[in-house]
């Protein structure tokens, strides 16, 4: 299995912990992620709002450069994944949309056709490895350790774009975790957003909406699980700023997912999360000194 | 907004409405019944309380352009669908801003954020810089080098369509 792997602005300047991890369990479930070559902003749900027309051009251009590679994109990040997602899907059905676009893109040696497809990361687990074979790879279950998952609006939303789960009720990323052995629990609010895209007109609103939601989940949950730097982003800096203690860990869920495979801490960049997950590391050792005990016996 | 300053509708009213109504996602503004569950589950109106969802909806098929484009109104939407998924009418009041926004850009208003965002996208190819710091990082962690965007031709998609000289006006 391989894709064209479009990280994102976020996580290639500054979340690597994200990218190692999802390099590392891709890799060990099979599935090669290869870069794509002048690859750069992917539209940004910002651009979005301001500007149709250079919205999809901006984004077409990546699509471009996959539809050259002949390969399928995999995102990392929920913005990301929608702003190429929705391009994709409107020059796909609007041949006169499609038109205007190349003619954009035309002095650029470019032009949109409509082969690939764009996907989240945890949608390629889910439908394309699938939680039975990611179940049957698990060899470190995380039996006992419960997880707060957020999903992000972008991943779910607009549903009609998305084309994936249910935005009001979904379960894909809760199965993703209880593949691992942890356990998915409910807490309040759930899907409400993280507020990430008013840090810069409202920030004082961004950390308010973080914090409830870190308050809501530590009432039910060991750590957070997220699947967008962005959100992550929210979560983590809502914490550091207002110096909140004890912190929530908040995870990326490729890291949750390579410490169920087996592969090793260190080598999932934990040390790059800003809050201490040395909980989990602890966690994971007791798994193991409770099994050598278990063989001895 | 000045609540007790009652609304008068002029043909600069009128005439905006039907620019809002031609811009892409503002089509089925005027199926809005005012019932308020965009305001009702909008995770800012919450805590923001000049932020109203369902007063937007109205005030923007009133064509009330000074009320909805002075001040941060429309920029304080974080775009997070919920108003989108349950409007039982699509009027669906994100798509309304989106198309106040575009409107707001043709006149030369953006927010100073929003503005910074987009000179930094023509600028560096990316919302973030990435640079050799970045890439020395990225190498401690095993990682490959970021793909270098090809800054030049963003830029000039971002020119050649206009959107570039209006942002920089703004």
């Amino acid at each position: 299995m391989r894709y064209a792997f479009f990280v994102g602005c976020t996580t290639l300047a500054r979340l690597w912990g994200y990218e190692v991890s999802a390099r590392k369990v891709a890799d060990h479930l099979g599935v090669e992620l290869v870069d794509m070559p002048g690859s750069g902003c992917c539209g940004t749900t910002y651009l979005e709002t301001l500007d149709h027309k250079t919205a999809l051009a901006i984004a077409a251009r990546n699509i471009c450069i996959a539809e050259e590679m002949g390969l399928d994109i995999v995102a990392v990040c929920n913005g990301c994944t929608e702003v190429l997602t929705k391009a994709n899907k409107e020059l796909k059905e609007d041949p006169a949309l499609r038109a205007d676009v190349n003619e954009v893109l035309k002095d650029f040696g470019k032009e949109f056709k409509g082969t690939v497809e764009v996907k989240h990361f945890v949608k390629m687990l889910k439908e394309d490895i699938g939680l039975e074979k990611i179940g049957s790879e698990v060899n470190r279950p995380l039996k006992g350790l419960r997880v707060g998952v957020h999903y992000g609006c972008h991943m779910l939303k607009p549903s009609d774009v998305m084309m994936y789960d249910d935005p009001e009720v979904p379960t894909s990323l809760d199965e993703l975790v209880n593949a691992t052995g942890a356990q998915s629990v409910a807490y309040p609010n759930k899907l409400e957003c993280c507020a990430g895209p008013i840090m810069g007109v409202r920030e004082d609103v961004t950390w308010s909406v973080g914090l409830e939601k870190v308050e809501n989940v530590k009432k039910y949950a060991d750590i957070m699980v997220t699947a967008c730097p962005f959100c992550y982003l929210t979560y983590e800096r809502c914490q550091l700023i207002q110096e909140t203690s004890p912190n929530l860990p908040i995870v990326h869920y490729p890291q949750l997912l390579g410490l169920a495979l087996g592969i090793s801490y260190d080598e999932l960049g934990f040390e790059m999360n800003k809050i201490d997950t040395s909980r989990l590391q602890e966690f994971v050792e007791e798994y193991r000194g409770a099994n050598l005990n278990d063989k001895t016996d | 907004m000045d609540e007790k300053e009652g609304i008068r509708i002029t043909k600069e009213n009128i005439d905006f409405r039907r620019l809002l109504m031609e811009t892409p996602g503002a089509e089925k503004l005027m199926r809005c019944y005012q019932c308020g569950v965009c305001t009702a589950d909008c995770p800012v109106a919450m805590r923001v309380k000049e932020f109203r969802p369902r007063r937007i909806a109205r005030l923007a098929a009133l064509g009330q352009r000074d009320r909805l484009l002075g001040g941060d109104t429309v920029w304080l939407c974080a775009g997070c669908y919920t108003c989108y998924e349950r409007c039982p009418e699509q009027v669906r009041v994100s798509e309304i801003i989106s198309a106040l926004r575009k409107l707001a850009l043709k006149e030369g208003i953006i927010h100073p954020t929003y503005k910074a965002l987009m000179v930094s996208i023509a600028e560096m190819g990316y919302i973030y810089e990435i640079n050799d710091f970045q890439n020395e990082m990225r190498e401690d962690e095993d990682l490959p080098p970021a793909p270098e965007p090809d800054i030049d031709e963003i830029e000039s998609i971002m020119r050649k369509t206009g959107f570039l000289d209006l942002v920089e006006g703004g």
